[in-house]
């Protein structure tokens, strides 16, 4: 299994990601911007279709949450209604995942690429010889130069800015394709969600090598690139307000959530 | 308030999840080692003093064994034996932000096999660090640098000794010398990049290769460079010397010959991966392992004599004894070759991966082993005779 892996996905990107290296000057660092790159803007279609099915599976949350609250006693009836439900919307349910797994593989090896050809070990060194190609361009390539902008890309930023970068980016990406619950505990779990998971990957950041943390960056801002083109501007996400805002009454929330999701029924009674 | 709990947490744990997901990519997929990749840990040979063998452990430890009392099963350390614990307070070679000393990524790791002047034993450490002990106790004499926190960056290469002074080698690209008996800095010569290897001293010249594929010669009094020449790839593995010429291998996976003089290049051997090992010659002949689990046996004018295959890259340098060649392959198979035919003597496994050179004592061969382990191979019977853990519980 783990032969099949390298052969077929790991050594050819990471012998590529090597010899782009070499092209540009043995500039590791452009090598990781220009491959992220790359795969993305070839995965585009398939960002696409994830994106797409995201937001029809999102448009119907309304009316799954409606299913869910008649049928709550009888889950058989439930399964029945919300399959018919998918079917006359014509949504498959794991429609947005699939994309997400055929992407997967290629981020997983574009990610052990990175960190297998900057070898900050001897032992990585030695474990690399394995991967490469009988390439000239290969050969001469190795060891990377592992300076860019100022950093050592094997080793984590000791600065905070790297880890500020990967944070900002994710977040604002995750902003623009989360949609607001109507359910407010639903809206504080995944508000939640969109906060720890950047703030995790800035933590991981401080002590994983930079080269890695560069690639996040570079793959969010393409990623939010691609969400602003595709999605038709900034999606969810709101720049946050410079004028002040009106204070809110004590039970603005729970009252702002009902007519939220009554303004919802009636655009889509409207939409039927 | 307890709602607010509930979906904390499980916001929380669903972002833990996905997180758990996306690392795992970069965990044991392909044998990668981790986000971080592996943890820098050493390979160190052994140097003998007396009736010992002495080596640094991967948990940053000079222990110098004694065979026979390990033969014997003595609980250790018995008779001669010692332990010296290198205490890691150096910032290490790749530490971040979020890095203490102690948990350093760069861990403790000795590559280089210590080297023996008189009653003093010298070891370098990943982290950036001379240690200079008593032979004999394995107690410190001196530490360079002197400051606990300073650091002279990754050292991967052996110590040589001409045994007035040290020369090595350092990730900072610098070659440095020190007096021998006292730890004073001498002399230091930069170069433009990384040097993992090990300096080879002869008549009063060092030569040495860096990963920016410069190869120089420079003079051990001084530090003067006398030649340096520029190769198409980096420098991979020690030099060898012999006569006028200087062999060593490159990462475009070629074997070197060049002139001993000038640098200029006689001829150039590819082999089907890098030569990562120090060539060994003897009698007019060039034996190179190479991480393409092969030996190559080559004449002084780089023609193919013979080449022995064996089952798993070939990392450490062989070793010469007799009218035999020692090998270890990666996986933990020792070979014992004939040098004339390169036909195999005799096999026997140690059973786990190896990266350290063979020691070899007539009959006996010593490896030190990932599994932590010494492991002691009588190659005449083919059996491991007795092995002993560096973990030192």
């Amino acid at each position: 299994m783990i032969d099949i892996w390298n052969v077929a996905i790991l050594d050819p990107l990471l012998n590529g990601l090597i010899a782009l290296s070499q092209v540009l000057y043995k500039n590791f660092g452009l090598a990781i911007i220009v491959l992220t790159i790359a795969v993305r803007l070839i995965l585009i279609p398939l960002t696409f279709r994830q994106t797409q099915s995201t937001k029809a599976m999102q448009e119907l949350q309304p009316k799954l949450q409606e299913l869910q609250k008649k049928y709550a006693r009888d889950q058989k009836k439930l399964q029945q209604e919300m399959m018919r439900l998918y079917k006359e919307a014509g949504i498959n349910p794991l429609g947005c995942m699939w994309p997400l797994l055929i992407q997967m593989p290629i981020w997983i090896a574009l990610y052990q690429s990175i960190i297998q050809a900057l070898a900050a070990t001897p032992e990585n060194l030695l474990a690399l010889s394995q991967h490469l190609y009988q390439w000239d361009m290969v050969g001469q390539a190795i060891p990377l130069n592992e300076e860019f902008l100022g950093l050592k890309l094997s080793q984590p930023d000791p600065t905070l800015i790297l880890a500020l970068l990967v944070g900002a980016t994710m977040w604002v990406q995750q902003k623009m394709v989360t949609a607001p619950a109507t359910d407010p505990r639903q809206q504080q779990m995944s508000s939640m969600t969109t906060l720890m998971m950047p703030m995790m990957f800035a933590f991981f950041t401080l002590s994983f090598p930079s080269g890695l943390a560069l690639y996040w960056v570079v793959s969010n801002i393409v990623g939010i690139i691609i969400q602003y083109i595709t999605g038709g501007g900034w999606g969810y996400f709101k720049f946050p307000s410079l004028r002040p805002q009106p204070q809110a009454a004590p039970a603005a929330p729970q009252k702002s959530a009902q007519e939220t999701k009554a303004l919802k029924e009636g655009s889509d009674k409207k939409k039927g | 308030m307890m709602k607010n709990l509930k979906n904390y947490i499980r916001g929380t744990l669903t972002a833990v999840i996905l997180l758990l997901v996306f690392v795992m990519g970069c965990s044991d997929l392909s044998g990668g080692g981790g986000c971080s990749g592996t943890q820098a840990q050493g390979w160190s040979g052994f140097a003998a003093y007396q009736k010992d063998i002495c080596f640094g452990s991967m948990e940053g430890r000079v222990i110098a064994l004694n065979p026979q009392a390990r033969s014997d099963n003595k609980t250790f350390p018995a008779d001669t034996e010692w332990v010296y614990i290198i205490k890691t307070s150096a910032p290490g070679a790749a530490c971040g932000a979020l890095c203490t000393p102690s948990a350093s990524a760069a861990g403790q790791g000795i590559y280089g096999t210590p080297a023996v002047v008189g009653d003093l034993i010298y070891v370098g450490t990943y982290t950036g660090k001379i240690y200079a002990l008593n032979a004999s106790r394995g107690v410190v004499r001196w530490i360079y640098p002197r400051e606990a926190l300073d650091s002279v960056g990754a050292i991967v290469g052996s110590i040589v000794t001409d045994n007035q002074s040290l020369f090595f080698a350092s990730s900072n690209g610098k070659v440095y010398c020190l007096d021998a008996a006292t730890g004073d800095y001498k002399w230091e010569y930069q170069t433009s990049n990384k040097i993992w290897i090990t300096p080879t001293l002869d008549n009063g010249i060092l030569y040495l290769g860096n990963y920016g594929g410069e190869v120089f010669a420079l003079a051990a009094d001084t530090g003067r460079p006398v030649w340096n020449v520029q190769v198409p790839s980096a420098v991979a593995s020690s030099i060898a010397v012999d006569g006028d010429v200087l062999y060593f291998g490159t990462f475009d996976s070629y074997l070197h010959a060049v002139d001993k003089a000038t640098g200029q290049e006689k001829w150039k051997y590819q082999g089907g991966n890098w030569f990562w090992a120090k060539p060994v010659v003897k009698d007019g002949k060039i034996y190179a392992a190479c991480l393409d689990s092969k030996l190559y046996a080559l004449d002084t004018s780089g023609n193919e004599l013979w080449k022995y295959v064996a089952d798993s890259p070939l990392v450490s340098t062989p070793a010469i004894a007799g009218t035999a060649i020692y090998l270890v392959g990666d996986k933990g198979m020792l070979y014992k070759v004939d040098i004339q035919s390169g036909a195999e003597i005799t096999r026997t496994p140690v059973g786990y991966t190896v990266f350290s050179n063979p020691y070899v004592d007539g009959d006996m061969v010593y490896v030190y082993a990932r599994d932590h382990n010494v492991y002691a191979v009588d190659m005449a019977r083919g059996v491991v005779v007795w092995k002993f853990s560096s973990y030192l519980k």
